[in-house]
């Protein structure tokens, strides 16, 4: 490597970190906050005898992973200001992702309580426990030990999934690649560079999902 | 006086409560023994409404309940629960809290008792179930016996009128049994009431101050324990008793 191209190297570094810290990383945050919201409640829904919000929900779980990500998002900031709804691109990226996270988690979340044995809805209802307790004290805490490596998962693919929205003009890290690639012209070496950025994102996640697991296996044996 | 009558309940096509009729008086025990699937389970768990009756009623601790195949009220449910507490088969302890937490859970959650305060009442229980040195272990770290006396204390945590037992020992390795026996000896002879089904006849002779047979969904006999175990004359019972005189009475 010449020394021109460390030097773009080395210049890239900082507003890479920049976008990551300050739009990636918020933007991959709030929208998986918000979403792990919506995926329990969407699997609380689904698991009522409600039938009409039962009904609503699986109608969201439907369109949400029955449509590509990219076109929801086009959607959301493109499509809705012509009915009048015209939206922040973090906004709309934030409900794009949420909607996303939502959906994909609430089937996480709802396989992980189903896991849980009939016989401790059972212990809790006999102590006089109510649904809405038992699931608050017992099943929740118990499902989201399970749910933790595949939310992780989600949580990972979103970190990369975020880069998507650079083309709905959000200057994040992958938008900020763009920029820098389209002025020095050495597209591999700032791509590249994002991506390890990705990856040392994700290697973090992957390292607090080691930490939440023993935490929460405490009480388990193994 | 706890009283159920009448009961009915299917599974769909199954009938497996076919009218029975149950008194209890206060400080009693009532033990249950009868075949496999003869809905010994389904009855205990009438008590608590784990299953609702189809037909029939309940009375217990001054909470009178009829059904009708309608879906009952959640405040009636949760009154009827408050009076009872039960002991599973396969302990069903929460494995996301220590032996402790077991047992305060109830009061807590459902009572709304004081963190101290319950915690307090559930280190007396868990002495009472001589384990008060694994006050802190996870139900994973205990052995069967020891899971299910914490059972126990947690079923008693909320000051239950009314004990169940769904065959609280079948689960266990032999050598565990008897510990789990004497804690519900004990009980009985404090003057707990308890209704237990289990296939303990020497158990069941002992604890018992009523004995009730079913068979079919039906209550085919009920008595002292002499009268049902030595001095029965109908065939099924006479049948089934014959299972256990090989039986290294325990
Ligand atoms: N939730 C259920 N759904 C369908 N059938 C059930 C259900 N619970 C029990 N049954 C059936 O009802 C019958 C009585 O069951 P129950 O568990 O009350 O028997 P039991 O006397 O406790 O038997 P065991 O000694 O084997 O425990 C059985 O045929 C069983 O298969
Ligand atoms: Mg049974």
């Amino acid at each position: 490597m010449d020394d021109r191209k460390i030097q773009i190297v080395i210049d890239s570094l900082l507003p890479l970190l920049k976008a990551g810290v300050a739009f990636t990383i918020p933007l991959t945050l709030v929208s998986f906050a918000l979403g792990l919201l919506l995926a329990v409640a969407t699997a609380l829904v689904r698991l009522s005898s409600w039938k009409v919000p039962v009904l609503i929900a699986r109608f969201y779980v439907w369109i949400i992973r029955g449509t590509p990500l990219l076109v929801q998002l086009f959607i959301i900031f493109y499509g809705l200001p012509s009915v009048g709804i015209t939206l922040e691109p973090f906004t709309a990226a934030v409900i794009g992702f949420t909607l996303s996270v939502g959906a994909y988690g609430s089937e996480i979340v709802r396989a992980a309580i189903l896991s849980i044995h009939k016989g401790q809805w059972e212990a809790a209802y006999s102590v006089g426990m109510t649904r809405i307790q038992a699931l608050r004290r017992i099943i929740l805490p118990q499902a989201a030990r399970v749910s933790v490596p595949p939310l992780t998962n989600s949580f990972i693919s979103l970190v990369k999934d975020t880069s998507l929205a650079a083309t709905i003009t959000y200057v994040e890290m992958f938008r900020t690649a763009q920029q820098i690639a389209a002025v020095t012209y050495e597209p591999l070496l700032v791509y590249s560079e994002a991506a390890v950025f990705y990856l040392v994102f994700c290697t973090v996640l992957t390292v607090l999902q080691d930490y939440l697991e023993k935490r929460l296996s405490r009480y388990s044996a193994g | 006086m706890i009283r159920l009558s009448g009961l009915h309940k299917s599974f769909g096509p199954l009938q497996v409560l076919k009218g029975v009729d149950v008194t209890l008086e206060e400080g009693k025990v009532l033990v249950i023994i009868g075949p496999s699937g003869s809905g010994k389970t389904t009855l205990l768990r009438c008590f608590n409404l784990l299953e609702v009756p189809d037909k029939g009623g309940i009375s217990l601790g001054g909470i009178s309940l009829s059904f009708d195949g309608k879906r009952l009220p959640q405040k009636d449910v949760l009154a009827l629960r408050k009076k009872t507490g039960m002991v599973f088969q396969s302990y069903n302890l929460f494995p996301n809290m220590t032996a402790l937490g077991n047992v305060m859970e109830g009061q807590v959650t459902v009572q709304k008792l004081s963190k101290e305060e319950a915690r307090k009442r559930a280190l007396k229980l868990l002495v009472k179930v001589g384990l008060a040195d694994k006050a802190d272990s996870y139900p994973h770290q205990l052995s069967g016996g020891q899971q299910q006396r914490v059972a126990i204390a947690r079923a008693m945590a909320t000051e239950p009128e009314l004990l169940l037992f769904d065959e609280p020992t079948s689960a266990l390795d032999p050598e565990l049994v008897g510990e789990v026996l004497k804690v519900i000896r004990e009980l009985a002879s404090e003057g707990m009431t308890m209704v237990i089904v289990t296939h303990e006849m020497k158990f069941a002779a002992d604890v018992a101050d009523t004995l009730i047979m079913m068979d079919g969904g039906v209550i085919t006999e009920q008595g002292t324990p002499d009268q049902v175990l030595n001095h029965s004359s109908n065939p099924r019972t006479l049948q089934f008793l014959n299972r256990f005189v090989d039986d290294d009475r325990t």
